[in-house]
């Protein structure tokens, strides 16, 4: 699976978990430009990905999470 | 109470308990509230819509979750995220509800259990089913 491929799994992820099917992420969206992505949505986000693509996060791999663009490089490292 | 930490929890356990919902419940619940919907304040008016009685508030039913999680399951250390409710059976006063969860999800890295919640009555019924994620403490 590519980045953008990648990119569009999570995108539909992103969709279904904030009940918006017009919104378009991208590498540089972070918390700041989505009003309820808060920490409790960060959680089910993540585990959405987890389930979507077969993979394991550990605490240290969340924790330092900027924008979208870190979580598709660590999913991209993840499912590599 | 109950006491399970995150490491003692594992998919498939199971807690439950049982309780009948009485007028004082429904009297309470309104003094908090002020849902004053005569569908729960109203015998007659629930009959003309078809019903036996006045029909228990949904989220009274629903804040049984809340003992499930914070004494039953996972019990003290719990702090509850999310419970999604669907309300599939009208409940009664009189009715005796059995409040059941199940572990469905342990994720170590986020410190959280997802739980499969239902209320039955007396009679089988499922009358609630819930998702309900909660926290644990360290």
């Amino acid at each position: 699976m590519d980045k953008n491929q990648i990119l569009d799994a999570v995108q539909t992820i992103f969709r279904d978990n904030f009940d918006d099917d017009t919104l378009v992420i991208t590498p540089d969206t972070t918390a700041q430009d989505i009003e309820d992505w808060d920490s409790l949505e960060q959680i089910n986000l993540l585990t959405a990905m987890e389930k979507k693509f077969g993979i394991k996060f550990k605490l240290e791999d969340v924790r330092n999470l900027n924008n979208v663009g870190d979580i598709l490089d660590l999913i991209a490292r993840l499912s590599a | 109470m109950n006491h399970y930490t995150l490491s003692r929890l594992q998919v498939g356990m199971t807690e439950e308990f049982t309780l009948t919902v009485t007028e004082e419940m429904m009297d309470r619940f309104y003094a908090i509230t002020g849902d004053c919907s005569p569908i729960h304040m109203d015998a007659q008016y629930a009959a003309g819509r078809g019903y036996p009685g006045r029909v228990v508030y949904g989220m009274l039913s629903a804040s049984l979750f809340s003992t499930l999680a914070g004494v039953y399951l996972p019990g003290e250390h719990c702090l509850l995220h999310q419970v999604d409710c669907k309300f599939a059976q009208p409940v009664f006063i009189g009715d005796t509800l059995t409040v059941k969860g199940t572990v469905t999800e342990v994720n170590e890295t986020f410190r959280e259990v997802t739980i499969k919640g239902q209320i039955q009555n007396q009679n089988g019924k499922k009358v609630v089913r819930a998702v309900i994620k909660a926290g644990l403490a360290q």
